[in-house]
C-alpha cells in the first residue's frame, strides 16, 4: 500500500506528454468497464492513461456568481431580481449570487434560478432589476434593464455541492402518491426512482480521492470547470462524497445546463459534470474498473417522513438499469431521474476533447479529505409533539349508539370529531359534525351508516408539521390520536394547531 | 386504437357502448367521457384489428354515433427531452420506456391518458394535444 495519490504507472506529466503527441489511450468509463472485464484490470491498467466518467442530474446546490458591471450613476445593489427570480446580493455594489433553486416571484415553482442559468447560458435576454442601498457613494435608488451573458463581466457558475457519488433509490410505502426531490412516487411501491450514473458516474470511479481534488480540471456544463474542493455533507466514509466546482458560464452550452421543475417540490438545475481519471496507479485503476453489478445503493422509503428514512435493500445499479427491481418479491418499474443518455454523452465529449489535445489533465493543489463527519441539525429547546397539544379528553361513541345520541354529545361539548371505538376503546371509524348534520338531514339513524372506516390517525410523538401537513394533504380538520395498539388517547384537531401558533406569537 | 365516439341528442341515453360489447364481445375500454344535456363526447379504445375492429366501427356508425380515430394524443418534444426517465417509472401502464441507449419511447396503445407523466416531467416535454 503506498500513500494516496501516489504515480506508480504514470505521472501527470506524462499523460499530458502523451496528449500533446496525439497518443494518449483514453476509453469512458464503460469502455474501460468492458476492456478490464475481458482484458483483466492488470491489463486495463498498463494500456488506458485516462478514464471518463460523465453524470447528467439534478443539482440543487447550483448557482453562478454574475458581475454586472456599474451603472452611471452608481447602486449599491443590495436586493436584485433577474426575471422576478431573486439573487442575492449582500455582496459588493454590483455582485450578485444566483440560487439554481430560488423561485421567481410571480410564476412560483413553474420558473427559477435555474431556468435563469439555462436562459443565460442560451443567449436570451434575461430581465435585471435593482434596489440600491444609497451611499454618497452610490446615489441611484433603482435600476431596471435587460441583460445577456455577454454583457456581464463575470458569470462564473459555483455549485456548492455537486456530482453525488452515489444517491439513494426511492420508493412509497404510504397508499398516496407523493411529489419529492426524487420525483413523483406512486403509492404501495409502485415504482422506484434512482439517480447517479452508476459505473459512469464520476466519483464511484476514483472512489478514495486519489485523483480528484483541490485544482482538477473538469467537463462542466459543456465548458471548462474545476473542482475547488470537497462539496458541502462531504460524506466519503459512506459513499456519499461530494464536490464544489467552478466554471465560466460564457463556455458553457444548455445541451448540459437544463433548468427544471421538479413537480411539487422546486426548481433545480440539470448539470453535465465528467470529470477525467488519470490512471496513475492500481488502486485508482481498480476503482475505475468497478462495474454496475459492483456498485450498491439503498432503496429507500420516502413515506416517511422523517430525515432518518429507513432502507428496505440494498440494491446495485445493473438491477436499477435493468429497469425492474425486485421489492417484496414483487417486480417494481426503475426508472433514472438523471439521464443515463447524456451522462455517455459527457463522457464521450470528454474523451474527444482529449483525443484531440484539447484538454489536459492536471493534478490536485491538495487532496479531499476521505472522512467527514456529517452532523445532523440539533433544535435547541423543546419543539411540540401531538401530545402537547392534542385534547385529551376524548369523547368517543360506540358503533351500535345512534344518530341522535351522537349529535347530543357534540352539542354538548362543543366538539367536531367523535372517534368510534370498540369495546376495548380500539379505533373503528370516526365521524365529524359535518357527517352528523348530514345524516340528520338525510333521516339517517345508524351510526353504522356514517361513520368513516379508514381513519388518518396521529401518533402522539409525531411532530406537529408532519401531522398538520397530512391533516392538509387529507383535507380533514382532525384526527384521532392512537397508540400502538390502535386505542384512542386523543384527538388533535386544526384548531389545536391554530392555538399553538398563537401562543407562539405566530399570528 | 383509440377513437373519439360522438353521440347527438338523440342517441345519447340508449345503451350503444354496452350493445357494442355485448354484441361484438370486444372488451372496449373508455378512457374519457364527456356528456352534456344534448350531446356527448366518449373516448375509447378498441383493442381489436382488421375486420374485427371494422366491425366495432360499423355498429357504432349504425346507431347514429360519429367515430373519428384519435391519432397522437401525447407529444414528446424531442428538443426539450433530456431521457432523463423521470417520467418512466411512474407511468402506471408501462406506456414510456426507456431504449438501450436511453432514449425515450412512447406505446401509444397502452397509454390511458392519467396526465401522470406530464407533470413528472421537469422539463415540461410532455404535452397532450
Ligand atoms: S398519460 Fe399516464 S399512461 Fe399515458 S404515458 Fe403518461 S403516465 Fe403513462
Ligand atoms: S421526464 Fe421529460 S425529459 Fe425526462 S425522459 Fe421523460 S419526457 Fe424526456
Amino acid at each position: 500500500m503506498g500513500e494516496r495519490g501516489e504515480e506508480t504507472l504514470r505521472t501527470y506529466e506524462e499523460i499530458n506528454e502523451k496528449i500533446k503527441r496525439g497518443d494518449a489511450t483514453v476509453m469512458t468509463a464503460d469502455e474501460f468497464v468492458e476492456y478490464a472485464k475481458t482484458h483483466g484490470v492488470e491489463a486495463a491498467a498498463k494500456e488506458v492513461d485516462v478514464v471518463t466518467t460523465g453524470t447528467f442530474g439534478a443539482m440543487c446546490s447550483s448557482g453562478a456568481f454574475l458581475n454586472f458591471g456599474h451603472t452611471d450613476p452608481p447602486i449599491k445593489m443590495y436586493r436584485c431580481w433577474l426575471n422576478d427570480v431573486p439573487a442575492y446580493g449582500a455582496i459588493a455594489a454590483v455582485d450578485v449570487y444566483l440560487g439554481a433553486a430560488a423561485l421567481s416571484e410571480t410564476r412560483g415553482l413553474e420558473y427559477g434560478g435555474g431556468h435563469v442559468i439555462e436562459d443565460l447560458v442560451s443567449g436570451r435576454v434575461v430581465e435585471l432589476r435593482g434596489e440600491g442601498f444609497v451611499t454618497d457613494c452610490y446615489p441611484r435608488r433603482y435600476v431596471e434593464t435587460t441583460i445577456t451573458l455577454e454583457d456581464l463581466n463575470q458569470a462564473i457558475l459555483l455549485n456548492p455541492r455537486n456530482a453525488y457519488q452515489r444517491y439513494n433509490a426511492a420508493t412509497n410505502t404510504t397508499d398516496r402518491i407523493l411529489y419529492t426531490y426524487m420525483g413523483t412516487l406512486l403509492p404501495r411501491m409502485g415504482n422506484v426512482n434512482f439517480s447517479g450514473s452508476g459505473q459512469l458516474s464520476p466519483l464511484y470511479k476514483d472512489k478514495d480521492f486519489e485523483t480528484i481534488g483541490v485544482g482538477t480540471r473538469i467537463f462542466l456544463g459543456g465548458g471548462v470547470g474545476y473542482v475547488i474542493g470537497e462539496g458541502t455533507q462531504h460524506n466519503p466514509q459512506n459513499g456519499f462524497g461530494t464536490l464544489m466546482v467552478r466554471g465560466d458560464l460564457k463556455g458553457m452550452s444548455s445541451r448540459f445546463l437544463r433548468g427544471a421543475t421538479i413537480h411539487k417540490y422546486g426548481v433545480t438545475l440539470y448539470v453535465g459534470v465528467g470529470i477525467p481519471i488519470p490512471i496513475i496507479n492500481m488502486r485508482v485503476a481498480r476503482s475505475a474498473s468497478l462495474s454496475d453489478e459492483e456498485i450498491f445503493t439503498d432503496v429507500v422509503d420516502y413515506g416517511v417522513p422523517s430525515s432518518n428514512r429507513p432502507s428496505l435493500r440494498k440494491v446495485s445499479y445493473a438491477e436499477l438499469k435493468s429497469g425492474k427491481i425486485v421489492l417484496n418479491d414483487r417486480s417494481v418499474p426503475a426508472s433514472p431521474l438523471s439521464s443515463l443518455k447524456k451522462a455517455r454523452e459527457v463522457a464521450e465529449t470528454l474523451k474527444k476533447w482529449i483525443l484531440d489535445g484539447e484538454f489536459y489533465v492536471s493534478k490536485p493543489v491538495e487532496l479531499l479529505p476521505t472522512y467527514r463527519e456529517l452532523k445532523p441539525l440539533k433544535i435547541k429547546g423543546i419543539e411540540p409533539r401531538v401530545k402537547d397539544i392534542m385534547s385529551k379528553n376524548v369523547i368517543t361513541a360506540k358503533p351500535s349508539d345512534n344518530v341522535q345520541y351522537v349529535a347530543n354529545l357534540i352539542v354538548r361539548h362543543g366538539i367536531d370529531h367523535v372517534p368510534i371505538v370498540d369495546e376495548e376503546n380500539r379505533l373503528v371509524g370516526i365521524v365529524t359534525s359535518w357527517d352528523i348534520a348530514k345524516a340528520v338531514a338525510q333521516n339517517k339513524k345508524s351510526l353504522q351508516e356514517v361513520m368513516t372506516r379508514r381513519v388518518i390517525t396521529a401518533k402522539q410523538n409525531e411532530a406537529i408539521d408532519v401531522v398538520a401537513k397530512r391533516l392538509s394533504s387529507y383535507g380533514i380538520s382532525g384526527a384521532p390520536v392512537v397508540d400502538e395498539k390502535n386505542h384512542v388517547i386523543g384527538v388533535v384537531t386544526t384548531n389545536d394547531l391554530a392555538k399553538l401558533l398563537e401562543g407562539k406569537g405566530y399570528l | 386504437m383509440r377513437f373519439r365516439l360522438i353521440y347527438n341528442h338523440k342517441n345519447l341515453s340508449k345503451p350503444i357502448l354496452a350493445e357494442a360489447i355485448l354484441k361484438t364481445k370486444v372488451l372496449i375500454n373508455i378512457l374519457e367521457a364527456k356528456v352534456t344535456p344534448t350531446a356527448g363526447e366518449i373516448m375509447v379504445d378498441v383493442p381489436v384489428e382488421g375486420e374485427k375492429l371494422r366491425e366495432v366501427i360499423r355498429f357504432f356508425e349504425d346507431a347514429g354515433v360519429t367515430v373519428k380515430e384519435v391519432a397522437q394524443i401525447l407529444e414528446i418534444d424531442m428538443g426539450r427531452c433530456m431521457g432523463c426517465g423521470a417520467c418512466v417509472s411512474p407511468c402506471p401502464t408501462q406506456a414510456l420506456k426507456l431504449t438501450k441507449d436511453w432514449e425515450i419511447e412512447f406505446d401509444e396503445k397502452k397509454c390511458v391518458r392519467c396526465m401522470i407523466c406530464v407533470d413528472a416531467c421537469p422539463v415540461k416535454a410532455i404535452k397532450f394535444t
